[in-house]
């Protein structure tokens, strides 16, 4: 029987552990992140079957909850616990080739701090645990962001470190009036007691949280930071801060909104964020044609509006669909910035129009940057048709009119980003049409197979989950009731012991 | 008097946040900006700490002699502040870090002229 | 303009905090889980110093967290800095003799100070972070005696790993021994005693040397510039 304990400990562990083997030998050093990054997975889909039927409570330091912290370990921390893994496996097999600027050690130990930060993020049930690690997250992500040292990375970094740091303050505050009025830091009890308090501080601290976390999760208007950060730094590491960083802000927000507050009448307000934010970013998106790396950025921004649209949708469909979302965008995103990267770097460019015909040269590459950008659209047999058709009819079944309208925008956020990765893909396809002469590279070829091997399996990734769902679905339906479900959740805490 | 003296805590914590979010927003120069952090920083851990006084209790050590009885205060805000204020340098020293070579990089710390990136 | 905007934003969270502070009463008793702690710490981790016991057992794994942050902070300053290369020519003005004379007097009673702090967090007010700040101090006024010489870079590094291996092993003997990861598998000694409380002197000890030698090495990266 293992403890879900490791989940966390291993990649720490391995991380700590990281600069000292790199003394030794760099290239020892690369394959830490990939072996710790397996364990994890293999731990967290043994530990699968059995949170499926009934949540795992671990306590740390042996005194029962509320007393002391404690990890609560159910479907939708344990699949999400997963999705970490296994997105950050693939990326850190990349990553062994793809980072050559010195020092490499600590890119590979920065790398595994941040996974840790994610998994602690889900796995917790202590709010102020919580917020340790997403400073972990956080942290570590500024220093990856600001790994090239050149001159956009750092200015992108200092950027997210003055914003995320701002946010980070609006959490502790709120979880200082959390602790003033409730007397108590576990997540469950604080659950138990907040009908005990006024709904005004209830909504004041709400907002606090919802300002903090959303900086991470990138809502408007607090997403200013991504665009720079996500297109400055190393492709690596922008995949997985739009496939994993972004996320747990999204967690953290539907977390404390179903489960510690109940607060349904904020929900609205969540999807109307969610939406604005959809459209800003869709938009701007399309609006890049310089940098292929830029749209991706904006893009993020516009999937995580979508996904936050979904989680304020409020019934059990509309949350399965935000994490079925949320999924289909990790894979999808990270194939995008992994391909992207070595497209940057064999094109010699960032501009779509320096890529125009690269698929002649790197076939594979392309055909999966083809699959994830339409499963992005949402494009039948890809994955991320069945998630956007669940977001829509989710939002259609509530029958309000407000939810209704935002399906509406949603559906059209989708032509626009349809319009602007076609355009990229036409262009990897096709080359410029009038011009008599060859446009684009004529030096590229394919990637290396380090970087090709998780480009492939993610791509068979999104395929496979396209046409059989049911690999994801029933976790996923067990993921999206537990968010929803305060009483078991109260109760699976504080009988534990 | 009695009610200002009550609030004087928490109204300085709660100021030199304030203070801190003001710098952050409105000041140019890089190191201001950066010391509106500490400002933050510095606020939330006097607000919390304050929030866990509670009226003629003495400190939570119970040293040589002192009875296992004796009214303490609240523990946990003050191990709360304990993290983060290692969390908050932390943030600070890398703060510091990218500012150097942010200006290695631009020659100015004026923050409207570090705008490599455009919208 | 952006004063303006500043400003109101300024006034709003203001109003906010006033909102939700008018209901926590200023140094009234509104202690829930903390009573547990207050009334049976001593009893069940040993330790004098309640804080303590809070830090390193009740609440040990925000310290794991805390201590990793230290961690990531040390290993980004020396991944976003670039390998110090000094502008030819520039000389190095030397510290006065005042300086180089007290620092070399100073530097082993402020170690001493630091490691005293730390080996007695469970009985002082004091700790692990407190003892490792200042432990870097001594360091830091090295720097200051002697620049241009960056004492023991690998050193630090290797303290810092190993310091955090030692913590998370720790832990997982906790899990081997059947109390649950970080759980304490020491006996509890005798209350106010040098070798008491379990477990918790030994993390401290770890999280004093770690932060020591991290905060030292994230000063010499940053003064290795100019």
């Amino acid at each position: 029987m293992v403890s879900p304990s490791l989940l966390v400990a291993i990649p720490l562990a391995s991380a700590f552990a990281a600069p000292l083997v790199g003394l030794g030998s760099k290239k020892l050093a690369k394959c830490i992140p990939p072996l710790a990054l397996a364990a994890n997975l293999v731990i967290g889909l043994l530990l699968l079957p059995r949170v499926l039927e009934k949540a795992i409570v671990v306590s740390i330091g042996g005194f029962p909850p509320p007393f002391c912290i404690n990890l609560m370990v159910g479907p939708l921390g344990l699949s999400l616990a997963i999705l970490i893994s296994l997105v950050g496996l693939l990326i850190s097999i990349y990553a062994t080739g793809y980072i050559k600027t010195e020092p490499t050690e600590k890119y590979h130990a920065l790398f595994l701090l941040l996974a840790t930060g994610a998994l602690g993020i889900v796995l917790t049930g202590d709010i102020f645990n919580l917020f340790v690690f997403f400073e972990i997250l956080c942290v570590a992500s500024y220093g990856l962001t600001a790994y090239e040292k050149d001159r956009a990375g750092t200015e992108a970094a200092m950027k997210y470190l003055i914003q995320g740091t701002v946010g980070s303050t609006f959490i502790l505050v709120a979880i200082g009036f959390l602790y003033g009025l409730f007397g108590t830091l576990n997540m469950a009890d604080i659950a138990t007691k907040v009908p005990s308090a006024e709904p005004l501080h209830l909504f004041l601290i709400l907002a606090f949280f919802v300002v903090g976390f959303g900086v991470e999760a990138a809502i408007f208007p607090l997403n200013a930071w991504l665009p720079d950060a996500h297109s400055s730094a190393p492709s690596s590491v922008s995949a997985i801060l739009s496939a994993i960083a972004i996320k747990t802000g999204v967690y953290a927000i539907a977390r404390i909104t179903y489960t510690l507050m109940n607060a349904q009448g904020f929900l609205i307000f969540i999807s109307l964020i969610g939406i604005i934010t959809l459209v800003v970013g869709e938009i701007a998106a399309y609006r890049q044609k310089d940098d292929i790396k830029r749209m991706l950025a904006y893009s993020s921004i516009g999937q995580i509006g979508l996904i936050v649209f979904a989680i304020g949708i409020g019934t059990s469909l509309g949350v399965f669909g935000a994490l079925f979302q949320l999924v289909n965008h990790a894979l999808a995103k990270c194939l995008l910035f992994l391909a992207a990267g070595y497209m940057i770097y064999r094109a010699g460019s960032k501009k779509l129009s320096d890529m125009q015909g690269l698929a002649r040269r790197m076939p594979l590459t392309a055909v999966a940057f083809t699959v994830a950008a339409f499963s992005l659209v949402g494009l039948p047999p890809f994955a991320g048709f069945m998630s956007k058709l669940s977001i829509v009819s989710a939002a259609l079944k509530t029958g309000r009119s407000a939810y209704v309208a935002f399906a509406a925008i949603a559906l059209a956020a989708t032509v626009v980003e349809g319009g602007y990765f076609f355009r990229v893909v036409q262009g990897l396809y096709f080359r410029g049409g009038s011009k008599g002469e060859s446009v684009g590279p004529t030096k590229a070829k394919e990637a290396p197979a380090a970087a090709l091997i998780p480009i492939l399996v993610l791509a068979a990734l999104v395929i496979a989950i396209g046409v059989y769902p049911q690999l994801v679905t029933n976790v996923l339906d067990h993921a999206a009731k537990e968010l929803l479900d305060r009483g078991a959740y109260i109760t699976n805490v504080l009988e534990a012991l | 008097m009695q009610q200002v003296a009550n609030y004087m805590y928490y109204a300085g914590g709660g100021g030199l946040i304030l203070i801190g979010l003001y710098m952050v927003m409105a000041k140019t120069n890089l190191v201001k900006i950066i010391l509106g952090l500490s400002f933050l920083d510095t606020g939330t851990h006097v607000l919390l700490v304050a929030i866990g006084y509670v009226r003629g209790r003495t400190a939570p050590i119970f040293s040589e002699g002192m009875a296992e009885t004796t009214p303490v205060v609240d523990p946990v805000p003050q191990a709360m502040v304990l993290t983060a204020i290692v969390i908050g340098v932390g943030v600070l020293g890398l703060a510091l870090a990218l500012a150097i070579q942010v200006y290695r990089h631009y020659g100015t710390l004026d923050v409207r002229n570090i705008r490599g990136l455009k919208w | 303009m952006r004063k303006a905007v500043a400003f109101m934003l300024v006034v709003v969270v203001g109003a906010g905090f006033c909102a939700v502070l008018a209901n926590i009463p200023f140094g009234e008793d509104k202690v829930n889980v903390a009573n547990r702690y207050m009334r049976n710490g001593v009893r069940e981790t040993g330790a004098a110093n309640i804080v303590t016991s809070v830090v390193v057992a009740y609440r040990g794994f925000d310290t794991l967290g805390e201590v990793t942050v230290l961690f990531i902070v040390a290993v980004a300053v020396g991944a976003v800095l670039p390998p110090g290369k000094k502008p030819a020519g520039e000389e190095k003005e030397e510290a006065s003799l005042i300086v180089r004379t007290g620092s070399k007097v100073l530097f082993p009673f402020i170690v001493l100070l630091g490691a005293y702090i730390f080996l007695h967090g469970h009985l002082t007010p004091g700790g692990g972070f407190q003892g490792g700040a200042v432990i870097a101090s001594g360091f830091l006024l090295l720097y200051l005696a002697w620049p241009g010489q960056p004492v023991g870079r690998k050193a630090f590094s290797a303290v810092e790993s190993l310091s955090g291996l030692a913590f998370v092993a720790v832990g997982i003997l906790g899990i081997v021994y059947g109390v649950g990861f970080l759980g304490n598998f020491l006996p509890l000694g005798a209350r106010n005693s040098l070798l008491s409380a379990g477990v918790i002197p030994i993390i401290y000890v770890a999280i004093g040397l770690k932060v020591g030698a991290e905060l030292a090495g994230v000063v010499g990266h940053l003064m290795e510039r100019e």
